[in-house]
């Protein structure tokens, strides 16, 4: 019986070999260095400083709270009049929006920029939104409000991803002088922003239904009911249609409140916060990429979502104003 | 880069200020916001939609236009295609035409030849008769001079002219020269 034997390997690879094998595109190779470098960081902060808590002595004083760089702390006042880095963002907002739209408007084409062809496309979508949502008198009338409650709000949304030194309650040192911290703020994360602006347009649709029912509360009212409903179900139905009416301000409001403060405080914790409240630099590293994920999803998508759903809102709850059920 | 945090102990709050709505703010923004919106509405979108509505009524015209080109470009196509339908037909008379025309030349040329030739040989055999004739005179004019020579040196005697002709004309009439003639008397 003889044994077959293979031809021993000869150690070096042939020629060929290597233009057989796919080779990894650059993102590939991007990524598996990122990824490594991101393993080997959390393996050297385990390796170096251990499981073992850190916290800083602010932190474990409790003088410390996460929630504080949301607080608007005066920074002077003119009268009753204060001013804050709330009112900061909306000046910065208010002059981004009026500055870009005068911009395009000065300078509008037959034939669109990039810029003039963005506000095209904004303005081509609000005016949509009036469209299909209002009668025309009430388009023409309301659509400049729908409009700029979507660009406003948008822009605020988007500068809020920018991080600005105006944290004054956490300050740092640089060359002897207490800087404000940088932070990503909105202004939109007080729901005092949102609020007032879904107030305005809660009394603007409330006028709009007490105008379109004659003047009449009490039919204004009662427009509020789903037509041919009747019997004893009917003063049910009225409380709970009366309940989502009001609660139409709530929703409003919570709905931009609430997803742009919970964004902004999930971006803080992953990117760093977390980390610092609990004493863990490595918990500060390994939830880094998170965090950056976090706050690509909220400048990308979050910021514009809010300001089309507040302002196609608006939209709708101006429609239903005016359409007899 | 010297930095440190330093941390002022003004916000160990319960976090009560996040839900309660601050009112300074409230009124900035109801302020701001009118703002921007007033002049939006006076300022910008006017022209937005002025411009949106040039835009939309030059692709209006240009659609117009073009639907206007593509009629008369039609039209033309279409006097085109007549024009080259009677250009073909002209042109096919006039081929059928020169060809009945050369068809007609060639007939008559044929005829002209071959009136030409019937006349040339027609011709030709009158001369050759005349020649003939003419020959057989001279034969006959001839053959009396040596008859009459003839006859003297026979006879020693002199007739005369008209006696001799008036002999040798009897005697030749007897005679056939109409093999000289080619069979013709």
């Amino acid at each position: 019986m003889s044994a077959i034997t293979a031809p021993a390997p000869t150690g070096a690879p042939a020629p060929n070999e290597n233009r057989d094998r796919p080779g990894m595109s650059r993102g590939r190779k991007l990524g598996l260095t990122l990824g490594g470098l991101w393993l080997a960081g959390l393996v050297f902060f385990i390796a170096v400083l251990g499981f073992k808590s850190h916290k800083a002595p602010t932190v474990a004083s409790g003088v410390f709270t996460p929630t504080n760089e949301f607080k608007l702390d005066t920074w002077f006042a003119v009268g009753p009049v204060d001013f804050n880095k709330g009112v900061l963002y909306v000046i910065i907002a208010a002059a981004i929006t009026l500055g870009v739209m005068f911009y395009v408007a000065g300078r509008l084409r037959q034939r669109p920029g990039r810029m003039q062809a963005a506000v095209e496309m904004f303005y081509g979508l609000t005016s949509g939104m009036a469209r299909e949502n209002l009668d025309d008198p009430m388009a023409r009338k309301y659509f400049p409000l729908i409009a700029t409650l979507f660009v406003f709000i948008l822009v605020t949304n988007l500068i809020g991803y920018i991080p600005l030194p105006v944290n004054s309650i956490d300050k740092f040192t640089l060359f002897g002088a207490h800087l404000p911290s940088f932070q990503i703020f909105a202004a939109d994360t007080n729901v005092a922003f949102p609020l007032i602006l879904s107030l305005l347009v809660f009394v603007l649709f409330s006028w709009e239904r007490f105008k379109h029912n004659h003047y009449n509360p009490i039919a204004a009212l009662k427009s509020l009911m789903p037509s041919g409903l009747s019997g004893p179900i009917a003063p049910l139905i009225f409380v709970i249609e009366i309940l989502s009416y009001f609660l139409r301000l709530i929703s409003l409001t919570v709905r931009l409140w609430a997803n742009l403060l919970a964004g902004h405080m999930l971006i803080a914790f992953m990117g760093g916060e977390l980390g610092v409240l609990v004493g863990d630099p490595w918990v500060q590293w390994l939830l880094f990429p998170f965090g950056i994920a976090i706050y690509l999803f909220e400048a990308v998508l979050i910021a514009a979502l809010q300001a089309f759903i507040f302002s196609v809102l608006t939209a709708i709850y101006l429609g239903d104003a005016v359409t007899t059920h | 880069m010297p930095s440190a945090a330093v941390h002022i102990p003004v916000a160990s709050s319960s976090g009560s200020f996040l839900i309660t709505p601050n009112v300074g703010l409230m009124v900035w923004v109801l302020v701001i916001f009118g703002i921007c919106w007033f002049v939006l509405r006076k300022s910008v979108f006017p022209q937005i939609n002025a411009m949106l509505d040039r835009r939309a009524k030059a692709i209006s015209d240009e659609i117009d236009s073009a639907e206007q080109l593509r009629q008369e470009s039609q039209q033309v196509l279409e006097e085109y295609r007549q024009r080259l339908a009677e250009a073909r037909t002209q042109a096919d008379e006039i081929v059928t035409r020169a060809r009945q025309a050369a068809e007609a030349h060639q007939k008559e040329a044929v005829e002209t030849a071959r009136g030409e030739r019937e006349r040339l040989l027609e011709q030709t055999r009158r001369d050759v008769e005349a020649e003939t004739r003419r020959a057989i005179d001279e034969i006959r004019r001839e053959v009396a001079d040596l008859t009459v020579l003839a006859t003297e040196k026979v006879t020693r005697k002199t007739l005369t002219d008209a006696d001799q002709r008036r002999l040798v004309e009897e005697a030749l009439a007897d005679l056939d020269f109409s093999v000289l003639s080619g069979g013709e008397g």
